[in-house]
């Protein structure tokens, strides 16, 4: 069974969204709410946001850099780039399954 | 409206995160989800979250066992290589470098606990049981170890002097680092390719003590192929561990 992020509960889905989102770089709140509506669709409000950012902050998967202007950047650990690779082969692997038993082969 | 919403949250939160999270909503009109959001992640935030960003325990707590763990298990692994390299090099006076040996003994079972702490936190069943072998190995090789430099060939248990115990906990320890390699492959928490490294090495030295055990003077070589082979095995994942905790290579801020 696939488990993201296992201790964060209801904020482990958000939490995997900000990992993946930076994944290609640091990025302060907004740009983080950002990527993450462009990439799912879905709004992400600031207090998941920052609940989740808290969450990783204090497990050493994400540090924050020093602010510019008020905003503070953000940037995956190698702890948290290790973590959400395995995340992502976890949840492909679950997807796969998912598909093959319906009788799809994965895109 | 910005600062009153900010006043839900905790203090010591605001302290932490208040300035950012206050030029965050800034950036846009807040809407009806946002405010609903909001209050929710203050209610949130004094719940789970009263002393986070400012009191750091928890933050501490958790690197510091991979810190920890990494650390020893590297110089576990350098100092038993060392010992057994300088009692070999003068058996006459083999003691200096027995002691250097227990010492990266103990040293390796502190960096078998930190790595098993930090991996625990995801795997606790599968790390704790894989913990088990080499940490009893480590023991009884470490009190085996003392006893040979205490009263040299004297039984200490019945008939049984240290030297039984140091062989059959080094021999559980190279063991268990086989099992400890698997389960740490398993948990994804420390670089795969550090658990492989172990179990690699740690399979070829067990295959070399045992083909070993039945030569004489020239097993010598195969003996110190098994050693060279155990101890890289562990510097090498301690080293990954180490370098873990470092900031991942990503480009500038967005």
């Amino acid at each position: 069974m696939v488990t993201p992020l296992p201790e964060l509960g209801r904020f482990a889905e958000p939490a995997l969204l900000i990992l993946v989102s930076l994944s290609d770089g640091p990025k302060h709140g907004y740009a983080i709410m950002a990527d993450v509506e462009q990439g799912t669709g879905r709004p992400m409000g600031p207090g998941t946001l920052y609940a989740a950012l808290a969450r990783l902050e204090e497990r050493g998967f994400v540090e924050a850099l020093p602010p510019v202007d008020r905003r503070r950047p953000y940037r995956l650990t190698a702890l948290g780039a290790t973590t959400v690779a395995e995340q992502l082969r976890e949840l492909s692997a679950f997807a796969e399954l998912g598909l093959r038993r319906l009788g799809q082969a994965p895109r | 409206m910005i600062a009153l919403l900010l006043r839900l949250y905790p203090a010591r939160w605001r302290a932490r995160y208040g300035d950012e999270f206050g030029a965050l909503l800034a950036e846009r009109p807040l809407g009806p989800f946002d405010v609903a959001d909001l209050l929710l992640g203050a209610l949130d935030a004094h719940l789970h979250l009263r002393g986070l960003g400012s009191s750091s325990e928890h933050r501490k707590g958790l690197p510091m066992s991979l810190r920890l763990g990494g650390f020893a298990a590297f110089t576990g692994g350098a100092l038993i290589l060392a010992g057994w390299i300088w009692s070999g090099l003068d058996p006459a006076e083999s003691d200096p470098g027995v002691l250097v040996f227990l010492v990266g003994a103990v040293a390796l079972l502190v960096g078998l606990a930190g790595l098993s702490a930090f991996q625990a936190r995801t795997h606790p069943r599968l790390v704790w049981a894989a913990f088990l072998l080499p940490a009893i190995g480590g023991a009884a090789m470490t009190f085996g170890g003392l006893a040979m430099v205490a009263v040299p060939d004297a039984p200490i248990v019945g008939d049984v002097s240290g030297w039984y115990f140091f062989i059959f906990g080094l021999l559980a320890t190279i063991a268990g680092s086989v099992l400890f390699a698997i389960a740490t492959f398993r948990t994804g928490a420390l670089p795969r390719s550090g658990a492989l490294a172990l179990g690699v090495t740690s399979a070829i030295s067990l295959v070399s003590f045992v083909g070993a055990l039945g030569l004489g003077g020239e097993a010598q070589p195969i003996l110190m192929l098994g050693f060279l082979a155990f101890t890289v095995g562990w510097i090498v994942l301690g080293l990954q561990a180490i370098r873990l905790d470092r900031p991942a290579l990503v480009a500038g801020p967005a």
